[in-house]
Order: structure tokens, then sequence, then C-alpha cells
């Protein structure tokens, strides 16, 4: 049975949480425009790759950092890292698409979820907060263990790409589902590796994801804003 | 001890010396506007490290290595700080060459400071990772909101002339951009172990052995996006996979590419028309 204290991070990670999670594409559009992805496996390897050394790997390091800086009330570094954050996007629309959600997870959060915690952390993200950042934060303040938080995170991380996958077409539902599942051992794998992560662990090199972003920005017809 | 190394191998030799004879190499420099250009002022260099100014018409800083490369162990501290209106572009004699490494990290740290109106292009040639090298890299940049900073890095990976392919490696690359004290761009760039078999990944570099990274950063950087873009010229045809993005009041530019001199090349013909510096000649090719 579920831990009844992590039960808000369902509602949290949810497609209909309004953070805007469905107008994000991640780069994939163009990885898909340019032939990188075109089935179930392709998918998977790509989404691998991110998992093990891009953005899926690093974000899951930032919300556990973001935890455990909330949990000692640390709010130097909370600041730290929503600046280091924002300033690692690798593109004009990444930056967008992860800052936008940070504001809006803040923004939903403070409205429905709020903590007095929350109230005394909230003043470190005044310069701008990435989503990772924003979850781990608000994640802490409702004492909700950081194990889950960062696994359920890296579930919806992937959950969102596949459903962006699926509306570009290569994927249909069931292909969809197939490669969560085949992807679940690797995101509860990762989980386990990034929740000790210290600011000495962020580190990428999905150099061609990043470039996707890049080049997504000139795709002719776009249905996502990333 | 020594009747474990082979002498025939001199590489493996230099990685195998104690840690007190590592190269410790500082170069510290104070780059200002006299009035009739920019001139340096305040120059310290050490350990087979030196900053050479072999032009007249601009102010050009060539890094030399008179050590030639850098094993497991040896040091670099660079530091150039530029006064108001100052002008220079900084680049390298040579390739940075890192060889094979035993234990410990080869550890390049720069840090440049540009004061108001102060520009600065910082060119280094490409770094070439051996096989089995391990770099530990910092670039620190502290900007006025007034100055103009260019920036090119490429990394390839294997010395390609000889066929190499890098199987085992440690490349960490740290690049941490203030303006005004803020941070607005760091790159936390993170590769260990089978690094081909992580670039022929897809996400990653598809098959790529060198990669390039620019940044402009200056009050017109987001202006000059679809210059840049035009320049670039990202299509089919090249061999260089190129994109642009600008945010923030910066550019950044990557490429990646199967073939280093291919990079190399495109590298230098869009550095010659973006920029009004004299490329340093070293570049041209």
């Amino acid at each position: 049975m579920i831990n009844p204290a992590t039960l808000p991070l369902l509602v949290w990670l949810s497609p209909s949480f309004p953070v805007g999670a469905f107008a994000f594409s991640h780069g994939l559009e163009w990885a898909v425009e340019a032939g990188d992805i075109h089935d179930a496996d392709s998918a998977t390897l790509w989404l691998r790759d991110l998992l093990q050394h891009g953005s899926g790997y690093s974000d899951c390091c930032t919300v556990a950092i973001a935890w455990q800086a909330a949990s000692k009330h640390d709010l130097a570094q909370l600041r730290d890292l929503a600046e280091l954050t924002c300033a690692l996007q690798p593109s004009s629309e990444r930056w967008l698409e992860a800052t936008m959600q940070g504001q809006a997870f803040m923004l939903a959060a403070m409205s429905a979820w709020s903590r007095p915690t929350l109230l005394t952390l909230k003043p470190a993200l005044a310069d701008g907060v990435t989503y990772p950042v924003a979850l781990g934060l608000v994640a802490a303040s409702h004492d909700i263990p950081i194990e889950q938080t960062v696994s359920a995170f890296a579930l919806s991380f992937i959950s969102n790409l596949v459903s962006a996958l699926i509306r570009l077409g290569p994927l249909g539902q069931s292909d969809g589902q197939r490669v969560i599942a085949a992807l679940l051992p690797l995101i509860e794998s990762i989980s386990c590796e990034t929740t000790n992560a210290t600011l000495a662990d962020l580190g990428t090199c999905a150099f061609r994801s990043d470039i996707a972003s890049m080049r997504h920005e000139t795709q002719y017809t776009r249905l996502f804003r990333s | 001890m020594l009747d474990v190394i082979s002498p025939s191998d001199p590489l493996t030799l230099k990685s195998q010396l104690p840690a007190y004879i590592r190269a410790r190499g500082v170069i510290a420099a104070r780059l200002q506007d006299s009035g009739r250009g920019t001139r340096v002022f305040d120059l310290s260099e050490a350990g087979g490290y030196r900053l050479k100014f072999p032009h007249a018409e601009q102010c050009e800083a060539m890094i030399v290595n008179t050590g030639g490369g850098m094993a497991g162990g040896d040091h670099l501290a660079l530091s150039l700080s530029l006064g108001p209106q100052a002008v220079a572009v900084c680049s390298t004699q040579s390739a940075e060459k890192i060889y094979r490494a035993e234990r410990d990290h080869a550890e390049i740290s720069v840090t440049l400071t540009l004061e108001d109106a102060a520009e600065l292009a910082w060119l280094p040639q490409e770094t070439i990772l051996f096989d089995g090298s391990l770099l530990n890299r910092q670039l620190t940049v502290e900007m006025a909101a007034t100055a103009t900073f260019m920036a090119c890095e490429t990394v390839v990976f294997g010395r390609s002339a000889m066929g190499e392919t890098v199987h085992n490696a440690d490349l960490r690359d740290r690049w941490d951009i203030r303006r005004n004290g803020k941070l607005i761009f760091a790159e936390r760039l993170r590769m260990a172990g089978n690094v081909q078999a992580l670039l022929d990944r897809r996400s990653l570099g598809a098959g790529a052995r060198a990669i390039a990274t620019m940044l402009y950063v200056a009050p017109d950087a987001e202006a000059r996006l679809d210059e840049t873009r035009a320049l670039l010229k990202p299509d089919d045809s090249s061999p260089v996979e190129w994109g642009a993005s600008a945010w923030n009041g910066l550019l950044c530019i990557r490429g990646v590419c199967p073939d280093p001199s291919a990079l190399r090349r495109q590298t230098a013909l869009f550095l010659n028309r973006f920029r009004p510096y004299l490329l340093p000649r070293v570049w041209q090719c």
C-alpha cells in the first residue's frame, strides 16, 4: 500500500496539475523531425540516455539537493541551487520550460498546498526557480520522504515525455506504456543513485538533446513550446 | 618501482612521476587600455607556461605550454583581468594534449575578469583527450554588464590522425559565467568511462568525435542570433551538427561532429566572420 504521506506527490506530478507540462517536449519534437526518434526502441534509448547522462539525471539530483536544503532550512543553498539550475539550461526554450513550470508549480503550491515552512523558504526563489527545485522544496516542506519524491519525479519526467511522443506520432498508446515499463528499473536505480546527490554530482553530456532543443526553435511546424 | 616502467613509453613514465615534480603552471596577467591600444601590465608566469604577445595590430595573448601537454596531476591556473575598455584576444599556441593518466586528473582552472566595456575573445585551440586521460577543467568569468565576452572551447576525443578511440577517460568541464555578479550561464559537463561508446549514442553524439561550445555574452548578443544561424548554415550536407540559441543577453552555440578537422574548419570560419577581431594565426588552416 502507498504510504499516505506520499499521496500529494500523485497530485502534484499528475498531468492535470497546473504547471503546463503538456506544452513542452524537451526537444523531442525536433528529435522526431530529424528521425532520431521513430519508434518504441529509439524512444526508449533516447529517454534512457536522458536518465543516465542528460537532464533526467541532473534534474533528479536537483530534486534531491533541493529537498535536503529545504529540510535543513538552508536558504542560501536553495538560492544558489535555483540560480545555478536556471543558468544550466542549454537553450532559450529549455530555460522557458524549466522556469515557467517552476514558477507555476510554486504558485499552485502556495495557493493550495501552503505550509508555514514553505512561506519561510520561498524568498530563496525570488530571482527565479526551476521545476525540480520547486518540487524538492515543496515536498520537503510537506515531510514527504526524499526517496519517494525523487523516484516519483523521475517517473513523471519519463511519462511526460512519452505523452509528448504519443502526440507527436512515433508512439501509439500501447507503445508508450511499453516504453515506460521498460524504463521503470532504470528509473528506480537512478532515483536510488541520486537521492544522496550533492552539487558536485550535477552534470550532463547529452549534447544532441541540447542541440535538438536549439534546432526546435526554427522548426517549421510545431505542436510544442520546447 | 622504476623497473615496471617501460622506458619506451615516455607518457607512462611521465604520468608515474611523483606529485612533487608534476607541473604547477601559473599565468596571471592584467591587460589595460593604454590610450594607444591594450597593453599587458603585471604579468607573472611559472611552471613551464608563458604568455606571449606576438601581434602589433591587436592585443593577442598567446598561451605557450613549454611542457607540450598535460599529464595526470599537472595543474594550470590562468587568470586574466581586463581593465575598462581593454580589448584582447587570447588563444593557445598549440592544441592542449591531455595524456593518459594513472590516477590523478590534469587540472585546468581559468579565471577571466572583464571590467566596464572590456572585450575579450577566449579562443584556445582544441583540447585533445588521449585514451585514458583524466581532466578536470574550470572556467570562471566575472564580467561587467557593458563588457563583451566570446568563448570557444573544442574537445577532441582521441588522436584522430593515429586512429585512436577513447575507450576510457574522465572529463569534467565546469563553466560559471557571472554578469554583474549574477550567474547567467553555467555548464557541468560530466563524462566518464567508455567515452566513445557514450558519444555513439543518439542523444549524446551520434558518433561524434569532437564537440564545440561557443558562448557570446554582450549587449547585442540576442540581436545576433539570426546572423549566427545564417553563418552556421545548419544543413544536411555539413558533417557538423550545429545548434544556436539566445536568451537572457547571451548567445550559445553548440556543435558535434564525427570529424574533428571539419569541426575545426567550420569553427574557424564562423569565428572569422562573427567577430571584428583578427582570428589568431594559429587558427588559420
